[in-house]
C-alpha cells in the first residue's frame, strides 16, 4: 500500500513537473540579414513541440565576450523567425531563444553555437523602394530639363495670373494711374517672399516698357533693400534705367496693421488702378484686396497661405494658388533649367497623387471587403514602399 | 445728296467701283418687293489714261440700262433721278476699293488695348490697316518715326487712355506723327487728315502737337471706360474723311460723290454694314469671308458685336506663295485626294502668281486650288479668332467658385457653336464648277459646329447692299436674302472627338420631301438632297462626348433649310483631324465627278 501511494505520489509530481516546463524550441541559427546597413541578424528555429500550449517565445542576445544576457523581445506562439535590429556591425553577438509556458516557465534555451557578427551591405534593401522613388523623381526633373536645352517645347498650362500682368499695367499706362504691389508681410528668409521678388522683377520690367508707375511699399527694411535691386534690374534691362525711382520702393512700418493702415489709405488717396499682392499674407489679406475692389484696380495676388487664399480668389481679379506662384519665375522666364525643373516636379506631384489615390482607395476596399489579399498589399505598401 | 423718301422708292442703282471691275446693279420694286433685276460691269477706269472713275460707272451702267431696257442715263452723261415711267432711278449709291481702298495707320497706348480698339474701328469702316504704333509696340521712338515716314497712309487714326486717362503717353505719339511727316499717297497738295479718338483731356495737347500739314478731326473717346468700346463717332469720321480727302483727290471721284444719295463707302466697309444689318434684323451671328487674289476679308457679327480682319498675305493669286508658305506644302497636299507631284505643284504656284487670272483647266489644278483655299480661309480665320475678343484691361468680378477655373479677358467671341450663318464669297468659292465645293470648302476650312446655314454671295453684291442699308434698309434686306444669297444648304456637325469608326450620333429627318434616320460614325459625311425653299427637322442624338450644342451627349432637334447643295452631315468631330486622307469624303460627298472638269 505504501509502495502505491509512493508510485503515485511520484507520477503526480512527474506530471506537474513536465507541465511546468515547456519543450524547448531547437535549430537555431543566426544568419546575417541580407542587404541591410549592418544591423541586424535573422533568427531562425524549430517550433516547440508544445507550441499550442505556449505563451511565446523569448529571444535574448548576448555579446560574444560577455556573458549577460538581453531579452530583447518575446514572440507570439508559432513564430519561427525573428529578424534582430539594433545591432552594432562591430560586435559578434550570440543568442538563444527559449519557450515560455502560460505560467512563465522557460524551456531550455535553443542557442547559437558561434558568435555571428552583422556587417554592413553596399546597399540598404529597405531602402530600394525609397530609391526607386528618388531616381523617378529626380530622373524625371533630369530628363525634362535635358529636353528643354535641347529646344523640346514644353508645354506648361497657361497661368491666368501671370498672363495678366500686362493688362494690369496696361490698364494702369491707359488710366493715368499707377501700379501697387505688395509683397507680402514677411522678410527676405520667407520663401514666398524670394518669389515675390521674381515676379515683381517681371512687374517691373512690364512697368519700365510701357512707361508706368510702379510704386513698392514694404514692411521690412530689408524687403526694401531686395525690391529695389531687383527693380532696378529690371528697369535696366527694360532699357529704361531713366525711369527708374528708388523713392517709389520704401519702407513703411514693422507692424501688421499699421502698414495696412498706411497701403489702404494710400489706394483711397492715389487710385493705382492696378494692386499686385504677392507674398505671405494674413490677416491683412481681404482688407487690401477689398480695398482695391472698390476703387476698381485689377488686381493680381498669389500667396501659399491657404487661409488667405479663399479671400484673394474672391475679391481680386486673378489670383496665384500656391504651388502656381512658386512656379511663376520658370514660367515667365521660360529658361529651359527651370522649365525642366517645374515638369520634372509635376511628374513627382502626378506619383505622389496616384500613390495617395491608391493608398486610400485600397484602404477602403479592404475595410469594405474585408479581403486578406487586399489588406496585405495595403499593408506592403504602406510598411514597406513607404517606409 | 437729296432726301430720300422710302415708301416712294422703285429703282435703285448701285455701283461698287472695285480695283479692276466696276460693277452695277439695278434693283426694281416687283410685286411689292424689291428684286436685283439686271447687272453689267465694266473696267475700272480710275488710273491713266482714262483717269476718271465716272467712265466705268456709266460703262458699267449703260450695259446695264440695255439689258433691262430702261433708260438710266441721259445725254449729258449724267444718271437719271428720280425714276419716271421707263427711264431712270430713284437711288444711286456706290462703294469703291479703286485705288487700293482706304489705307491706314492706327496708333494707341497699349497695343492690346486702345491701339487695338483703334485698330478695329479701322477695319470695321472698311479700311487695311497699314500698321499699329503703340507704346508698347517694342520699337525705340526713331524706328516709330521711320515707319510712321515710310508707310504713305491715306489717314491716321489716334486714340489711347480713357477718359481722365494718360494724357504723357497720347502726346508722345503725337510728337511722333508730327515729325515724321508721313507723304500721301495723292500728291503734295494732300493734307493728311489725322483723327483723334483718344482721351477727351489730351485733345487740345494734341492739336498743339500737330498743327501744319495735318487735318486734325476730333471726335469722342473710342474707349471712353476700359471696360466700354465706343466705335461709332470714330467710324463715322473715318467714312467723312474718306470722302472728303481720299476720295475728293481720286480721280473722277467729286464727280461721283455729287452723283451718289449717301455716302460712298469703301466697299468692306459696306460688307461688313449688310452683314451687322441681317445678323440685327434676323437675330444671328454670321460670318462672311471674301477670298481675293491678295487678300482675305473675315467679317463677323456675334451677340451683336461686329469685327472684321484683313489677311494681307493670304489670297489666291498675288498672296498664293504666301499662303503655301505660311500652311507648309503638307498642310495643303493633305486635303488633296489625288497624287501630285510636290515640284509641278510647286511650278503652278508660281504661274498662278504672275498670271493671277487663270483659272484651273484640269481636275488636278481645280484639286490643288481648292486645297490652297481651304488652307488660307482656314489661316484668316484663325488670325479672325484672335482679333475678335473681349475686351482687355476690364476688372473682373469673381467668387470663390472661380478658384480653379480662373479665364482672362481677351478670350476670342468667335464660337462656331453658336453660328447660324455662313457666307462665302470671292472668286474661288463664287466660281467653282460644284456648289457642294464651295460648301465643302467653307466646312473644311471654318469647321462649323452644330447646325450652321451655308450660302454664297451670288455675284458679290454685298457691297452695294451694305451701303443701300443706310438709305434703305428694307430695300437690303429684301435683295439680300432673295437675290444675294444663294443658299448651298444646311451643315449639321458634331464637336468633339473620337476614334475612327466609333459611333458618333444618330439622326432622324423629317421634312416633306425628305425621310431619313440612320447613325454616323467618327469620320462619316452623308449628303441628304434637300433643295432650296424647302425645310426639314432635324433629330440628333449624340453619343457620349459630341456636342450638337445642348451639351456632348445631349439630343437636339432644329428645323434647317435646304439649298442647292442640301443637308450635310458630318460625323468627323471637331476640331478636324484630316490625317486619314480625305478620299473619303470626296467620295460621299461626290465632290468630283469624272468629266465635271475639262
Amino acid at each position: 500500500m505504501r509502495r502505491w501511494i509512493t508510485a503515485s505520489a511520484c507520477l503526480v509530481w512527474t506530471t506537474a513537473a513536465a507541465a511546468q516546463v515547456p519543450g524547448g524550441p531547437t535549430g537555431l541559427e543566426a544568419v546575417d540579414y541580407p542587404w541591410d546597413n549592418g544591423t541586424r541578424i535573422q533568427l531562425t528555429w524549430s517550433l516547440s513541440p508544445d507550441d499550442d500550449t505556449l505563451l511565446g517565445y523569448a529571444v535574448r542576445r548576448r555579446l560574444a565576450d560577455d556573458p549577460q544576457q538581453t531579452l530583447i523581445d518575446i514572440l507570439p506562439p508559432g513564430t519561427s523567425a525573428y529578424t534582430v535590429p539594433d545591432l552594432d556591425p562591430e560586435l559578434a553577438y550570440l543568442f538563444a531563444v527559449t519557450a515560455i509556458a502560460q505560467d512563465n516557465t522557460e524551456s531550455a534555451p535553443a542557442s547559437t553555437l558561434a558568435p555571428v557578427t552583422p556587417s554592413v551591405q553596399a546597399f540598404d534593401g529597405t531602402r530600394l523602394w525609397f530609391m526607386v522613388t528618388l531616381v523617378l523623381f529626380s530622373g524625371a526633373v533630369v530628363v525634362f530639363i535635358r529636353m528643354a536645352r535641347t529646344g523640346r517645347d514644353l508645354k506648361v498650362r497657361k497661368i491666368a495670373g501671370l498672363e495678366a500682368v500686362t493688362e494690369a499695367v496696361g490698364r494702369a499706362t491707359e488710366m493715368g494711374r499707377s501700379c501697387l504691389y505688395v509683397p507680402g508681410i514677411q522678410d527676405m528668409n520667407d520663401i514666398q517672399t524670394i518669389a515675390s521678388m521674381n515676379v515683381l522683377s517681371h512687374v517691373a520690367r512690364t512697368a519700365a516698357e510701357y512707361d508706368a508707375k510702379l510704386e513698392v511699399p514694404t514692411s521690412k527694411s530689408l524687403v526694401m533693400t531686395a525690391a529695389r535691386e531687383t527693380v532696378e534690374t529690371a528697369f535696366l534691362s527694360a532699357g529704361r534705367p531713366d525711369a527708374y525711382n528708388p523713392d517709389l520702393i520704401y519702407y513703411v512700418t514693422d507692424e501688421q496693421f499699421g502698414f495696412v493702415a498706411y497701403a489702404q489709405g494710400m489706394m483711397v488717396r492715389e487710385k493705382p488702378a492696378a494692386c499686385f499682392y504677392l507674398g505671405s499674407f494674413f490677416a491683412e489679406s481681404l482688407i487690401l484686396a477689398e480695398m482695391g475692389n472698390s476703387i476698381g484696380a485689377i488686381q493680381v495676388a498669389g500667396t501659399a497661405q491657404p487661409a488667405q487664399l479663399p479671400f484673394f480668389v474672391a475679391a481680386c481679379d486673378y489670383t496665384l494658388i500656391g504651388e502656381e506662384f512658386f512656379a511663376a519665375s520658370a514660367y515667365l522666364s521660360g529658361e529651359p533649367d527651370q522649365m525642366g525643373s517645374l515638369k520634372g516636379q509635376d511628374v513627382g506631384k502626378l506619383i505622389v497623387a496616384v500613390g495617395i489615390l491608391a493608398g486610400v482607395g485600397g484602404m477602403t476596399l479592404a475595410a469594405v471587403t474585408g479581403s486578406d489579399l487586399i489588406q496585405s498589399m495595403v499593408d506592403y505598401f504602406t510598411q514597406r514602399m513607404l517606409t | 445728296m437729296s432726301r430720300i423718301d422710302p415708301d416712294r422708292v422703285q429703282v435703285i442703282l448701285a455701283t461698287d467701283c472695285g480695283s479692276t471691275t466696276t460693277k452695277a446693279i439695278l434693283i426694281q420694286k416687283i410685286d411689292g418687293v424689291f428684286r436685283q433685276t439686271h447687272r453689267g460691269e465694266a473696267p475700272t477706269t480710275v488710273e491713266e489714261p482714262f483717269a476718271d472713275v465716272t467712265m466705268g460707272v456709266l460703262n458699267a451702267v449703260t450695259e446695264t440700262q440695255e439689258l433691262a431696257g430702261r433708260r438710266l442715263i441721259d445725254a449729258d452723261g449724267r444718271i437719271i433721278q428720280p425714276a419716271s415711267g421707263d427711264e431712270g432711278c430713284d437711288i444711286y449709291i456706290s462703294t469703291s476699293s479703286a485705288g487700293g481702298g482706304l489705307q491706314m495707320m492706327v496708333a494707341g497706348v497699349i497695343r492690346q488695348m486702345t491701339a487695338e480698339s483703334a485698330k478695329r474701328a479701322a477695319l470695321g469702316a472698311g479700311a487695311i490697316v497699314m500698321d499699329v504704333i503703340a507704346a508698347n509696340d517694342k520699337r525705340r521712338p526713331h524706328e516709330q518715326i521711320q515707319r510712321i515716314r515710310e508707310l504713305r497712309p491715306d489717314m491716321i487714326l489716334v486714340s489711347g487712355g480713357v477718359d481722365g486717362g494718360t494724357t504723357t503717353h497720347v502726346v508722345r505719339l503725337a510728337e511722333l506723327i508730327a515729325p515724321a511727316k508721313p507723304r500721301p499717297r495723292f500728291g503734295s497738295e494732300y493734307t493728311l487728315p489725322i483723327i483723334y479718338a483718344g482721351n477727351a483731356d489730351a485733345a487740345p495737347l494734341v492739336a498743339d502737337v500737330i498743327t501744319d500739314g495735318f487735318d486734325l478731326t476730333v471726335v469722342d473717346n473710342l474707349r471712353p471706360v476700359l471696360e466700354r468700346e465706343n466705335l461709332g463717332p470714330a467710324r463715322d469720321a473715318i467714312h467723312d474723311l474718306f470722302l472728303e480727302h481720299v476720295m475728293a483727290h481720286a480721280p473722277g471721284y467729286d464727280k461721283l460723290i455729287q452723283w451718289t444719295d449717301a455716302p460712298i463707302m469703301p466697299t468692306p466697309g459696306a460688307v461688313g454694314n449688310i452683314l451687322e444689318t441681317i445678323a440685327r434684323e434676323r437675330g444671328i451671328n454670321v460670318v462672311g469671308v471674301d477670298i481675293g487674289g491678295a487678300t482675305t476679308d473675315v467679317f463677323s457679327v456675334f451677340d451683336g458685336v461686329f469685327n472684321r480682319t484683313v489677311s494681307a498675305n493670304l489670297g489666291m493669286s498675288y498672296s498664293i506663295s504666301n499662303v503655301c508658305a505660311e500652311a507648309g506644302m503638307d498642310n495643303i497636299l493633305r486635303w488633296v485626294h489625288i497624287p501630285m507631284d510636290a515640284r509641278e505643284l510647286r511650278n503652278r504656284v508660281k504661274n498662278k502668281m504672275i498670271r493671277p487670272t487663270t483659272i484651273p483647266q484640269s481636275l488636278e489644278a481645280l484639286v490643288f486650288e481648292q486645297a490652297v483655299a481651304r488652307e488660307a480661309l482656314r489661316l484668316a480665320y484663325l488670325q479672325h479668332k484672335e482679333f475678335a475678343t473681349t475686351l482687355k484691361g476690364v476688372q473682373r468680378q469673381r467668387t470663390v467658385g472661380d478658384t480653379f477655373s480662373q479665364e482672362s479677358s481677351g478670350e476670342t467671341i468667335v464660337d462656331n457653336m453658336a453660328l447660324n450663318l455662313l457666307v462665302a464669297s470671292g472668286g474661288v468659292l463664287s466660281h467653282a464648277p460644284s456648289m457642294r465645293q464651295t460648301a465643302m470648302l467653307l466646312i473644311d476650312a471654318f469647321e462649323p459646329e452644330g447646325f450652321t446655314t451655308l450660302a454664297k454671295d451670288s455675284i458679290f453684291m454685298m457691297p452695294h447692299l451694305g451701303v443701300l442699308a443706310e438709305v434703305h434698309p428694307q430695300a437690303s434686306v429684301e435683295v439680300f436674302e432673295r437675290d444675294c444669297l444663294i443658299h448651298l444648304g444646311a451643315v449639321a456637325a458634331a464637336a468633339g472627338s473620337g476614334k475612327p469608326g466609333q459611333a458618333c450620333f444618330r439622326y432622324q429627318v423629317r421634312g416633306d420631301t425628305l425621310e431619313a434616320s440612320g447613325e454616323m460614325r467618327v469620320g462619316d459625311m452623308k449628303l441628304y438632297p434637300l433643295g432650296l425653299g424647302e425645310t426639314a427637322r432635324v433629330a440628333i442624338q449624340p453619343e457620349r462626348g459630341f456636342d450638337f450644342g445642348a451639351g456632348p451627349g445631349r439630343a437636339v432637334e432644329r428645323d434647317v433649310e435646304g439649298g442647292t447643295v442640301g443637308l450635310i452631315l458630318d460625323a468627323r468631330g471637331r476640331p478636324l483631324q484630316v490625317e486619314g486622307g480625305v478620299e473619303g469624303w470626296v467620295r460621299a460627298l461626290e465632290l468630283y465627278p469624272e468629266g465635271s472638269v475639262a
